[in-house]
Parts: structure tokens; sequence; C-alpha cells
């Protein structure tokens, strides 16, 4: 562009008004201004006939490259805002709050199976029926959440693969409740007070839990996994959205302010007037845009971070660990109810230990032993052990720490009831189970509920601050470029009509 | 481009005069920043893509070469089990086929390292997921919960674990297997040394041990083999079906790759709800009278 410098001299006006420009009317006697173009004796060849020749028309160029600038530098803007956006509904209205649902439907089944077996550990011991009759009612409620949360499983299914698994889990739901109504009816049929039930009632007990256990619970859990994929793709595919809009916001923007820049400085120079107000102003108001924008969709990418990962993330990862709790927790009403299989029982609530928190440990005893000793959580693996090494929130320390103080007395109840196992009085340690039902572990769990409770105020927090950074954007997008345009076609407009 | 190019291609260039020309350098310099900035963004992820197992041509698996019906070597160089054709079937699942699957023997010693090194893709190899294990490697599956269970010769009264109280049980060195009967079951089973599983079957035949215990699946695949010999004294070994604990066969694979696990997890989840697992089940196991479950495991979950 080193053409700028031409020799003023007279001659014909200006041809006409590049593409894309509001034609001007042509004045007969050209003014006696510079810029004036070279003769049209010599044609020009190659990229210089892209060049306009006259001032009036590179001056019109100019503004219409600020003009375009200016809409790309709106349209990314547009289109960060809309991805944020979409991010946070996404994650924190959509499949979000659903995942966290469905996660519901494994601890749901879980109560279910856990309740028939208390009511069959009950059998018909006189003093004992209320207690049956509550073990149903809780049965019957369990039965219904999980109705509910498989119905949103299912509509979240995103393929054929998924909506299978829903529709199997539908049909193992009913085969399960007709084994159920067999084993309460046996049950029934057969008198027994509390402890081990006839064999007869074990029977069908056992195909019962077996499918729960093998079926149910495996595809229940797998479909939790699938919805979490969803959000962590939506998650990814959104915050890089946002990231690279951000950079599109600035790129677009610096290039907008150096056109901007350029026809100051043309005008400047073409038309000796140090200073053009008006694109002084749009330039600062770019300068602003840009900057707030690129800010605000900062904050945004910021905030659907935290949403996913000290929310969503640490919920999810919670909430897997109170639905295997509770399946461990089960595992020890198994062990009493059914003494053939209760190795296995053994072995298997172990394994559920230590994938909640994990320690090496030869035996469920040492096993027990080992999670005693506090302080060293944060080295240990498993559910919790993760989430006590990750970034803390306010007062997460001490959700954490009552976490652990009440696993560790889950830990020692277990011990306790298997210690008078394994010296003959297995009675005794149903008696006792059934007369403290849960209870450390009751404990444990609403520790545990208020540790995902505080995750979920994070995630909420994130949220309504994810929607409260794009709310208005969509006016105060078209409202900036309205003000830009009319700013820097005030600014060259004047100067334009020098040449009428 | 040099600096000196953008600050002359710059809109402001041409002015004569220095401080112009500088800011045009500035601006280009910022510009070609920024723009370097988003390509290095969209390299980063296409990379990331074309790393996971999901988008690969070809697959390296590393497999067992010494467990009967679930990972071996056959004579003629190929191998053969549940593990290889799951492995395959999962290869099969993940678009790659004939070929371009290539076949490549670990141990519990070296599969670890492999999968870090990248001289493997995938790990099907009777591979127990445990928490010590998934802080190296990524798991998907399991495509089968192994129990670990008993092996005793036909005529054997031997019934469950607690049985092998001063029995002779086989105890093959490095395995974990005869610690969970004398450690965590505290069962005082007299300790017979060997040198592999292989050793545990001769010895059990020939009534040096009383007893074998491992994952029922390599049990299984040990039976098979005893049988197909003609069962040795006392009829031909059998799985007392009393499993004393839940080992989840994990698919492995370089640890972050989610999307890989996300794959190979739904691989599994076709291949039991298409009847292909539960027909792989049958093929090696229901000979050998194993109690098996046909139903998908519940997985470990791949974030």
């Amino acid at each position: 562009m080193t053409a700028v410098h031409q020799a003023p001299s007279a001659g014909p006006p200006p041809p006409g008004p590049p593409p894309g420009t509001a034609p001007v009317p042509r004045q007969p006697a050209a003014p006696v201004l510079p810029g004036r173009p070279a003769t049209r004796s010599e044609p020009r060849t190659g990229a210089a006939r892209l060049v306009p020749r006259t001032v009036a028309s590179r001056v019109r160029a100019l503004t219409v490259l600020v003009l375009v600038a200016l809409a790309g530098l709106l349209a990314v803007t547009w289109a960060a805002v809309g991805d944020a956006r979409d991010g946070v509904r996404v994650i924190g209205q959509d499949a979000g709050p659903q995942v966290v649902a469905t996660g519901d439907l494994y601890t749901q089944l879980i109560n279910m199976d856990a309740r028939l077996a208390d009511a069959l550990l009950i059998g018909r011991t006189p003093n004992l029926g209320p207690k049956r009759d509550q073990a149903l009612a809780a049965y019957d409620d369990s039965r219904r959440k999980a109705g509910k949360a498989l119905l949103q499983a299912s509509g979240l299914a995103d393929d054929d693969t998924e909506e299978r698994t829903a529709r199997e889990l539908l049909d193992a739901v009913a085969r399960y409740e007709r084994l159920a109504g067999q084993a309460l009816l046996l049950d029934q049929q057969t008198p027994h007070t509390a402890g081990t039930p006839p064999e007869g009632v074990l029977k069908v007990y056992r195909q019962a839990t077996d499918l729960m256990k093998l079926d149910l619970l495996p595809k229940a859990y797998n479909l939790t996994l699938d919805n979490g994929t969803l959000v962590r793709h939506t998650y990814e595919n959104k915050q890089n959205a946002v990231s690279n809009g951000r950079l599109w916001v600035l790129l677009t923007g610096i290039i907008l302010l150096a056109l901007l820049g350029a026809l100051q400085l043309f005008l400047a120079a073409r038309f000796r007037r140090m200073f053009n107000p008006a694109l002084a102003l749009a330039t600062v108001a770019t300068l602003v845009l840009v900057g707030v924008s690129f800010t605000m969709l900062g904050g945004q990418a910021d905030q659907l971070r935290k949403a996913k990962e000290d929310g969503f993330d640490s919920i999810l990862a919670l909430s897997r660990a109170r639905a295997i709790g509770n399946s461990a927790n089960a595992d020890q009403t198994r062990f009493l109810l059914d003494p053939v299989r209760a190795d296995t029982y053994e072995q298997v609530f172990l394994s559920k230990s230590q994938t909640i928190l994990y320690v090496k440990a030869d035996s469920l005893a040492q096993y027990s032993a080992a999670v005693q000793t506090p302080g060293k959580e944060r080295d240990y693996l498993g559910f919790l052990g993760t989430e006590s090494s990750r970034t803390s929130l306010p007062g997460q320390d001490r959700a954490l720490g009552s976490v652990f103080t009440e696993y560790r007395a889950y830990q020692r109840d277990d011990s306790a009831m298997r210690a008078l196992v394994a010296g003959g009085q297995r009675q005794q340690a149903i008696t006792s189970r059934l007369a403290r039902p849960d209870s450390s572990f009751g404990r444990y769990d609403v520790a545990l509920s208020g540790l995902i409770g505080l995750h979920q105020k994070a995630f909420d927090d994130a949220i309504k601050k994810g929607d409260d950074g794009t709310a208005g954007w969509n006016i105060v997008i078209p409202a900036a470029g309205l003000v830009l345009v009319a700013l820097v076609l005030a600014g060259v407009r004047p100067r334009l009509s020098e040449y009428r | 481009m040099t600096r000196n190019d953008v600050g002359k291609g710059g809109f402001a260039g041409g002015s004569g005069m220095r401080e112009r020309k500088t800011r045009g350098r500035r601006i280009g310099a910022a510009v070609l920043a920024a723009a370097s900035v988003l390509g290095a963004t969209a390299c980063g992820i296409a990379a990331a893509e074309e790393d996971s197992v999901a988008d690969k041509e070809h697959l390296v698996i590393g497999v067992n070469k010494d467990q009967p019906g679930v990972g071996q070597r056959t004579p003629a160089g190929g191998y053969e089990g549940f593990d290889i054709d799951i492995a395959r079937e999962v290869a099969k699942r993940l678009r790659v086929t004939g070929g371009n699957v290539t076949f490549k023997e670990v141990t519990s010693g070296t599969r670890q390292q492999m999968i870090k090194d990248g001289d493997v893709d995938l790990v099907v190899a009777s591979y127990s997921i445990t928490p010590d294990r998934k802080a190296e490697v990524t798991f998907a599956g399991p495509y089968y919960v192994a129990h670990q269970d008993v092996l005793v010769r036909g005529d054997s009264p031997i019934r469950n674990v607690r049985d092998l109280k001063d029995r002779n049980l086989c105890k093959v060195e490095g395995s974990v297997s005869y610690q969970r009967v004398t450690k965590e079951k505290g069962v005082a089973a007299r300790l017979v040394p060997a040198t592999g599983y292989a050793d545990c079957l001769d010895k059990l035949t020939g009534r040096a041990v009383d007893a074998v215990s491992t994952d029922d699946l390599i049990l299984a695949g040990l039976a098979a083999q005893a049988a197909r010999r003609g069962g040795g004294q006392g009829g031909p070994p059998r799985i007392v079906n009393a499993p004393i604990s839940d080992e989840g066969y994990g698919i492995g694979m370089r640890l972050g790759d989610a999307d890989g696990c996300v794959a190979v997890n739904k691989a599994i989840t076709g291949m039991y709800q298409d009847g292909t697992a539960q027909r792989l089940l049958h093929k090696w196991f229901a000979p050998v009278k194993l109690n098996y479950t046909t139903t998908v495991p519940q997985f470990e979950g791949c974030e």
C-alpha cells in the first residue's frame, strides 16, 4: 500500500465507488485535494488492480473493511456466547441433573433387595411384626422411586445399545418382582423366628438376589456410566468451543482495531486532521467490547469447568460410592441370612469396601484395622480417597472428615458383627443388627449425603453464575454493532462529503 | 513470514512514519500470535483423538500364552482361548479385523509396562481390575467376572474352601490365589509349591496335592485339559463351585483413553446383547460344567 503517496494533480474526478459501498454522486468539478489518482494511461496489472486509486474510494474501501471486520467480530462473539449458553444449559438443566437422578436407580434397586432380605430375616417373629411391615413399605417405596429413575434413564439413552439396556432393565425388574413375591409368600407359609429362613425360601431368595446382583445392578450402573459419558462429551465440546471462540473474538477484535487505526491514520494523513473523534470513540468502544467479551467468555469457561469438576464429577463419583456402600450394607445382611454363601458375601463386602476406600489388605480383618488410622486418607485410592485429594471447596475438609469418621465406625461395627458370627453367635449378631438396623451405616450415609450436598451447592452456584454471565448478551451484541456502525459512518461521512 | 513482512503488509503501512510501521508490526505480531494459539489448540485436540484405540486401524493386543481355555499359544503359532475370542470380537466391533489385529504375548509381570510404553494397544489377559492397577492403566469392562474357586479330583470329598483345612493345596509362586485361602479365609491348608498351574494339574492328578485354587475360568481350562488326557487318578478333576471372590477381568489400555474405554465398553455390552458373549462362554466352559454368568458385568467406568 505504498501507493498512498501520490502527487496531487488536477484531473478527472475519481472513478465510481468500489463494489459494496453506497454510490456517491459524482461531482463534475473535482475538488483540489490530495489523493487524486494517477492517469489511466498506464493500466495496472495483477494485485495492484485491487487497490483503489482515489482517496475517496480508499476511504470507502477501508470503511467497508472495517464494517466487514465488525460483522466478523459480532458473529464470533454471538457464536461463542451461544456455545457458553448451550454448555451451561446441557450440564446445568438437562443431562447433568438427569444423570444424578439415574444414579438414584442403582440405590433404589439395592434398597429393594436389602428390604426384601430384612423382611425374610425377620420372618414371623411375634414382636417384630411391625418391623416386617416397615421393611415391606420401604420396599414398595424404593420400587416406585426405581421406576421413576428408570424412566428418566431410558429418556437419556441416545443409541441402540443404551435403549436396549433400558428395555432389558424394565424386563428384569418385573422378573425380580415376581421372585420377591414368591419368596415372601413362601416365607409366610413356613413360619420361622428371626434368623435364617427355611431352605425353600432361601432358594427363591437366592434367585431373586442373583438376578439383582448379576443382571439388574450391573445394567443400571452401566446406564449411569453411559449418561455420564454423554455429559463429559458435551462438556468437552462446549468448553473447547468457548475457549476457541474467545480466541476468535480476540483475533477479529485485533483486526478490527487495526483497521480502525488504519482508517484514522489515513484520514489524518490525507485530510490533515490530526484526530477524528467519532473514529476514536469507535476504537475505544471496540476495545471495550472485545475486552468485556473476552473476560466474560473466560468467566463462562471457568464456571463451566467449576460446574463440571467441582460439582458434577464429585457428585457422580460420590453417588457411585453411595450406591456401592448401600450394596455392601446389603451384603452384610446376606452374610447373616445365607450361611452357605457367607464366604462369598464376606469377600464381596471387602472388595466393595475397597472400591469405596482402598487400602491394601489381605483380609477383611486387616482392612478394617488399616482404615482405622486417621490422617492417611489422602494417600488412599478408591472413590473417597480420590475425592479427598481433589481441589477443595470451602467446608469440604470438615465434611470429608466426618465421612471418614463415620466410615471407620461402620467398619468397626462390621468387625464386631463378624466376630460374633465367628464365635458361633450368629443368632445374637442377627438380633443386634435388627435391634439397631443400619445405625452406623445410616450415620455414614448421612455424612456422605452432606458431602454430596456441598458439591451440589458448588454445582448450582456455578450454573447460576454461568446463566447470569450471558444474560442480556443477545441485546448487547446487536446494540454494540449499531453503535459502532453509527460511529464509523459518522467519522467517515464528513470526509467523503468533501468530494461532493 | 517474518515480522518485517507482517509490518509491511499491515493496513497502516506505507505512511513513512516510523511509529506507524512499528504499530503495524506489533498488530501483525499479535494477530500471528493469536492465530498460532488457535492453530495449536486445534492440533492438540486432533492428536488426542488419533491416539485413542477407538480410532486405530491396527491393533496390537497383549494376551497370555499359558492358560488353557483362556489364552494359550497353539503349536501352529497362533493363539486360542476365551480371552483370544473376546479380543478378536472387541477388535471387530472397533472395525479392526483380519490381518490388522496382531497378538503379542504378555505376562502378569510385563503387561502394565507394555501398555505404558505403547508396545500393546489393548491387553486381554485375565487381567483383574484392582484400585492399584487403575491408577496406572485405564480399564474397559470387566467383560467377565471370574470367581476364585477350587479344583479337586473327581472322587474328592472337598465341598468348599473350609474343607481345605489340613489338605495339600497347590502353591504357585507369585500368585496371590493361595493366600486368599490361607490368609484371607484363614484356612490352615498345607502348601505344596509348584512352578505353574500346569504343574499343579499334574500334581493334582498324581495325588501330590488335593486341591488347586485360582480363578474358575483358569480352573475350567485345566479341568478340560485333564479330561482330554483321560482324567488321571480319581476320575476327571471337577470344580467345587464354591466361589470365594469376584475378579473382574478388564481390558487394559493407555491411562486416560476415555473414548477408547467407552468404545470397548459399548462393544462388550453389544456382545452380551446379541448373544456373542454367551456363545463364547458356552464354547469354552460348558464342556467342563462351569456355572458361568451370562449377563453383562458391572463396568468400572472410564473417567
